[in-house]
């Protein structure tokens, strides 16, 4: 170790000492949750300069033996989780004082979580990846049980807690699998060594095997049926922007993990593993609309409506793999893009749920939202704009997500063709759940005492951040450019 | 190219939109000015929209004030758009049916009157889009801006009803839309294929069109592409069996939401089809011809003998529609130069004729808040205007020569007789069972003595309002206009009709 690959790693290093700074000036000044909340925002900040500086470098290279790489898909998701990071602690401002839970512990272990996403982002090695997967889901069931005197919390905690370790396990013993075949967990050695299997066509039963682990693993984590069960209970057990949180970082980086294992280091293989994709994006988007419809909780709606749009990114990654050579870059663009659309509009949605239960006790039933269009107009407005992002309706950000997934898998051909269709039916079908809380905001008057609410105004700049996102990426396009050079990345 | 020097057709497009952004601005304690703001918009819009067809050259072939950039240089997407007498007559039809629906709204809506008008601007935004577009995905765009505050419309101002039917229209469109959108991008990576991978032109609707001329597309991709195009335009139209969605939307829109509906968003799913659906795929047009031709004919007997037994005034008119409908379809698949020109009037037609009556039962609606048929009766004798306007609309919704209703029925026979001579006889007897079920919804409404229920409002029973017949009274000059001098706008169609027969390879005469 040594200057240059601090240096190139910077933004990890940073977010951890982000992150122990919030301790100390917690266990220095305690009880002052502005103060913390103002350091853990300007700590974020400062690692986001340093990432977007390190990119202004064009610094491209691996450090720490090769373990760790720097390329523009590792900048492009470092940005992104750092937003989320952000995104979360502006919206837990107004949710945690109330219920006298404390905002230190919460930033600190959310900045470590973060720190574990970046650590995935720019794995370059088999075990750095598992021990960085790690990193970012430990902190993610202290979380999810943050609300320690909550019953919900703390089910939904153990069940992602439990889960979680054993997919954890399951995805450590496929790589076991690859290394014993390959012989080393170096993700370029990985992928030359396989790119000679694939080359034989004759596939090891332990490589089966190891391929088939990978997969359960990876599935879980970013919670595709049929291994989906933990996340309806641990999204609604959590506290609300822990449920902002969850839904789009763990599983952002499940996706990392996606990208850097199975494009990067299996690749070569990729030809047999899209079945497996097709059939998992076919089984997530289908079965997580059909349950969200029949949801009454927003919040659990929301939770089933992750595990779509989990599907429709599958459905990028299938692009990717059953697409020419020329359109791999494309396919594994419209992931990215959907990733980050999807961040945005999701994590408003739920902010406009801790919104709502800014005063303890307030329910995320879909009653709740009876008249908001006429109570809070604002909050009504851009509960609407990313209900409408999330159908996939033009010209918001939601659409052009599904739209260049879409795009990827029509030019792939053959059976993803059949799979663009099946998206676009879900996406048809799941039009009638984010319209139903629309209905209740603006065409139903509300039930008993309606609920006040008036945010603080960093929640507020947490709001508008998301929605002029949504807007954003819509109406300018031109943003999946950024995500074409993240893309390019991989394209080896 | 421009009028004046301006960019016309992207004024007329967008100045809803800079509108609703000024209504938006306006406080909500204000809503004489926000409606006010909001007519005058559309009267702006309005005035321009004729400019352009007085302005438009109608002898020349191809599209007209065509203004493009690029938009998504990546996929050769464009912002590209231009008009021809198909489009500039369906934009004038668009701008005369919002300022009037903008001002029939004046009375009924009193409620979220910024939300409202905000709606109806965008919605103007959409469908004039729609119309405009030469860039398929920016005809997609449109298309689904359309849905989302026709959704608001029926589902905040509508009936009792409204959350399940305006449920039902969004759920409906956006399958036949989504399988639209996955068809759009087929062919235009089809013509990528075709050109070394080259996005350039792939979504320019001039080029497709021209590729498609040259038989490039092949048969197979044809008829799927074709299918997934027309299950998204037979929604929205809609042909039978996809017009569930319709009499229940109809019924529990507010009066202004039937009228852009039956005025505009059912020739939506017209215009599809004769603008993409067909000139793009003409191999599988005519493959699936019979059986459009057959399902056209279903929905103009189903409609009418349904139509006959409905209850409510609304809904007798939302099937009524269904029936008129038929014959646009009917009139686009026989390929007969005579059918497509009587398709298109019809359309227009109906538009008119339609857009009135739902004006007319939404004044009786505004006074008795009732539209039960069995419940009316007499009401010539206190609203003797209202009966007069009223039998005029019946009389030509059910083809009276010399009004415009009957000029399109006309001709649709006229051009199918030559190519199927029993699809046509089968069509001029439903004349007659629409003659039966209008003519005795007048009568039973109009005529006879006064019923007890009307009778009980006594004084509320005021004919028409000084506003109401200025909503009325254009819609009334254009139908005798039209009826008498249809060449008024079969000039206009020449060069489009002529360009869809080409298209569909039937030799032009």
């Amino acid at each position: 170790m040594n200057w240059s690959d601090l240096t190139t790693a910077a933004p990890v290093v940073l977010a951890v000492l982000v992150a122990a700074a919030i301790l100390v000036v917690d266990l220095a000044l305690p009880g002052r949750r502005r103060l913390v909340t103002a350091v853990a925002l300007v700590g974020l900040a400062i690692v986001a300069a340093a990432i977007v500086l390190l990119a202004q470098s064009g610094r491209h290279e691996t450090a720490f033996g090769g373990a760790y790489t720097l390329d523009g898909l590792t900048t492009f998701l470092d940005l992104l989780f750092v937003a989320i990071a952000a995104l979360t602690i502006l919206f837990a401002t107004d949710y945690l004082a109330p219920r006298g839970l404390p905002m230190a512990e919460f930033a600190a272990v959310l900045v470590f979580a973060i720190t574990g996403a970046m650590l995935v982002a720019g794995s370059a090695d088999l075990l750095l990846l598992f021990v960085a997967l790690e990193l970012m889901v430990l902190p993610g069931y202290l979380l999810a049980g943050f609300a320690r005197n909550d019953p919900y919390s703390t089910e939904g905690a153990i069940k992602y807690f439990l889960l979680g370790s054993f997919s954890s396990a399951i995805l450590l013993f496929g790589l076991a699998y690859v290394w014993g075949t390959t012989g080393s967990t170096r993700i370029s050695d990985v992928a030359a060594a396989l790119a000679v299997v694939a080359a034989s066509h004759s596939i090891q039963p332990g490589l089966a095997m190891g391929l088939a682990f990978m997969t359960t693993g990876v599935a879980f984590k970013m919670a595709a049926v049929p291994f989906h069960y933990w996340t309806p209970d641990a999204y609604q057990g959590s506290p609300t922007p822990v449920t902002a949180y969850l839904s789009v970082g763990p599983k952002i980086g499940a996706f990392a993990i996606a990208l850097r294992l199975f494009v990067g280091a299996l690749g070569p293989l990729k030809a047999d593993w899209l079945p497996v994709v097709i059939v998992l994006a076919i089984l997530t988007m289908t079965l997580g609309n059909l349950v969200a419809i029949t949801q009454d909780n927003v919040k659990r709606m929301l939770a089933y409506s992750s595990i779509a749009h989990t599907g429709y990114i599958l459905v990028g990654l299938a692009a990717f793999a059953g697409g020419t050579k020329g359109l791999e870059t494309q396919a594994l663009q419209a992931v990215l893009f959907y990733g980050a659309a999807y961040t945005f509009m999701n994590m408003g949605a739920f902010a406009v749920i801790a919104a709502l239960q800014r005063r303890p006790g307030v329910s995320s039933r879909i009653s709740t939202f009876a008249g908001l269009g006429r109570r809070d107009p604002w909050l009504g407005a851009l509960m609407a704009l990313f209900l409408l992002s999330l159908t996939g309706i033009p010209p918001l950000a939601g659409f052009w997500a599904k739209a260049y997934v879409v795009v990827a898998a029509v030019q792939a051909g053959g059976w993803l063709t059949v799979l663009a269709v099946v998206a676009m039916l879900n996406a048809a079908a799941a039009a009638f759940y984010y319209l139903r809380v629309v209905v209740y905001m603006y065409m139903r008057d509300p039930e008993g005492e309606p609920v006040v609410s008036s945010p603080g105004l960093l929640f507020r700049v947490g709001l508008a951040a998301t929605g002029i996102a949504t807007l954003a990426f819509g109406l300018f396009p031109a943003f999946v450019t950024l995500a074409g050079n993240a893309a390019s990345a991989l394209g080896s | 190219m421009s009028l004046f020097g301006l960019p016309i057709l992207g004024l007329i497009t967008f100045l809803p939109a800079a509108g609703a952004v000024l209504v938006a601005c306006m406080p909500s304690s204000r809503p004489d000015l926000i409606r006010r703001a909001a007519l005058g918009t559309a009267l702006v819009v309005w005035v321009m929209s004729l400019l352009l067809l007085a302005a438009f050259a109608s002898g020349q072939a191809g599209f007209q004030y065509k203004e493009a950039f690029d938009w998504i240089p990546s996929f050769g997407i464009q912002y590209k758009v231009g008009v021809d007498g198909l489009s500039v007559l369906m934009v004038v039809l668009t701008t005369t049916l919002t300022w009037i629906s903008i001002l029939a709204s004046f009375g009924p809506i009193k409620d979220r009157v910024k939300g409202y008008m905000i709606s109806f601007l965008v919605l103007e935004v959409g469908m004039i889009g729609v119309f405009v577009a030469l860039d398929l995905f920016l005809f997609y765009i449109f298309w689904e801006i359309v849905l989302v505050p026709m959704y608001l419309i029926i589902g905040i101002w509508g009936g009792s009803n409204r959350i399940y039917a305006t449920m039902k229209f969004v759920l409906y469109t956006l399958v036949g839309s989504l399988l639209m959108l996955v068809a759009i991008l087929a062919t235009a990576f089809a013509y990528q294929a075709a050109h070394g991978g080259s996005w350039v032109g792939a979504f320019d609707y001039e080029q497709l069109q021209s590729f498609a001329q040259a038989g490039s597309f092949g048969n197979n991709f044809q008829l799927v592409a074709f299918v997934a195009l027309f299950l998204a335009f037979a929604i929205k139209v809609p042909m039978f069996p996809f017009h569930t969605w319709l009499p229940d939307a109809h019924t529990e829109a507010p009066t202004a939401g039937s009228v852009i509906l039956a005025g505009v968003l059912l020739k939506l799913g017209a215009y599809g089809l004769i603008r993409f659906a067909v000139p793009l795929f003409p191999y599988a047009a005519h493959t699936f011809a019979g059986p459009i031709i057959v399902l056209s004919v279903i929905a103009i007997v189903y409609g009418a003998v349904v139509s006959i037994v409905q209850p409510d005034l609304k809904r007798l008119v939302a099937y009524s529609s269904v029936s008129h409908m038929g014959f646009v379809t009917l009139g686009i698949f026989v390929f007969s130069a005579a059918a497509l020109q009587g398709a298109i009037l019809q359309m227009i037609n109906h538009g008119l004729i339609t857009g009135g009556l739902f004006l007319l039962v939404g004044v009786i609606y505004e006074r008795t808040h009732d539209r039960t048929i069995a419940k009316m009766g007499g009401l010539a004798a206190t609203m003797p205007i209202w009966a007069t306007v009223f039998g005029f609309f019946i009389l030509a919704s059910a083809g009276l020569p010399g009004l415009s209703g009957f000029v399109g029925e006309f001709l649709v026979f006229v051009g199918s007789f030559g190519v199927a001579p029993v699809v046509a006889v089968a069509s001029i007897i439903v004349m007659v069972l629409a003659a039966t079920y209008l003519l005795w919804m007048f009568q039973r409404v109009a005529l006879g003595t006064m019923s007890d229920f009307l009778r009980g409002l006594g004084d509320h029973l005021t004919d028409l309002t000084r506003v109401e017949a200025i909503t009325l009274a254009p819609l009334v000059f254009l139908i005798v206009v039209l009826g008498i001098f249809p060449s008024v706008a079969l000039d206009l169609l020449s060069g489009p009709v002529r360009g869809f027969l080409a298209a569909a390879g039937v030799p032009v005469g």
